[in-house]
């Protein structure tokens, strides 16, 4: 049964590493980051029932609470790229300063 | 009972996970995830990890996915996304890297299966539980996420003052 559960993670993970390397919108990357984080959590969370730890739960804990961050921070910076350069494809980003 | 509800609701996730990468609507993308989430929630569950499945609903499905929602419709995207969001030219490539992962992921898998055999124990994460470690082994680390989370509403609130600042004069909000 573990092996179910790391091969669904798997597939996910894979899923959002494809939509993160194929989309040109940042918020589209931005979404596929969250399954990226999505599936890790999922590994975390059987290996913690299948070893009989808490350790893996505790680490999905801090795990959604990096996130919330890292999204805030990154809808923050997609807001302002939007007011710059009223586009919010990735392909606009070609100056490093602004 | 259990496999049924496990093939239930992972085909719910992977077909939630397809409409996040492939539809062209970010409204749409966004709602998938919020089905993607739920279902993932609905495997802790299964997984016996009540705390962390409801925080995941809670705090994800609740809060974030709302928030990405309200930022998509705050930008106004429909005149932007469907004006220039075709395919890229790595749309091969990175489709080809993401299915090797896979591959190489299932070849790690099966190995480390054939290798441990493990069986499910009967550890059950309650609130009660997860707090009493949080609270004592994993205070530390605990109390520095308080601390990100502080930086980061420092980060967010210099980044919408610089745009506040500069948006003014370029007339765009």
């Amino acid at each position: 049964m573990l092996g179910h559960y790391l091969i669904l993670s798997g597939i996910i993970f894979s899923l959002g590493l494809i939509g993160v390397m194929t989309s040109r919108n940042v918020l589209k990357v931005l979404l596929s980051l969250e399954l990226l984080l999505a599936a890790s959590n999922l590994s975390f969370v059987s290996f913690s029932k299948f070893n009989g730890d808490y350790a893996g739960q505790l680490i999905v804990f801090f795990v959604i609470l990096v996130a919330a961050a890292e999204v805030a921070i990154g809808l923050a910076i997609i807001v302002v790229m939007y007011r710059r350069l009223s586009t919010i494809q990735a392909d606009e980003l070609k100056e490093m300063k602004w | 009972m259990s496999p049924f509800f496990f093939y239930l609701f992972a085909a719910i996730l992977i077909f939630a996970s397809l409409a996040v990468i492939l539809a062209r609507n970010p409204l749409y993308n966004v709602l998938a995830l919020v089905v993607a989430i739920f279902s993932l929630s609905c495997l802790f569950v299964l997984l016996e990890a009540f705390f962390v499945g409801m925080i995941l609903l809670l705090v994800y499905a609740g809060a974030v996915l709302v928030f990405f929602l309200f930022v998509v419709m705050c930008l106004n995207l429909n005149t932007v996304v469907l004006s220039s969001q075709q395919q890229t030219r790595f749309r091969w490539l990175g489709s080809f890297v993401g299915l090797m992962f896979l591959f190489s992921f299932a070849l790690a898998a099966k190995s480390f299966i054939r290798a441990h055999a493990m069986e499910p124990s009967s550890i059950r994460g309650t609130i009660e539980v997860i707090g009493k470690i949080l609270f004592t082994d994993y205070l530390l680390p605990f109390e520095l996420t308080s601390f990100l989370l502080l930086i980061a509403i420092f980060g967010i609130v210099s980044l919408a003052q610089g745009a506040l600042s500069t948006g003014k004069d370029s007339e765009n909000l």
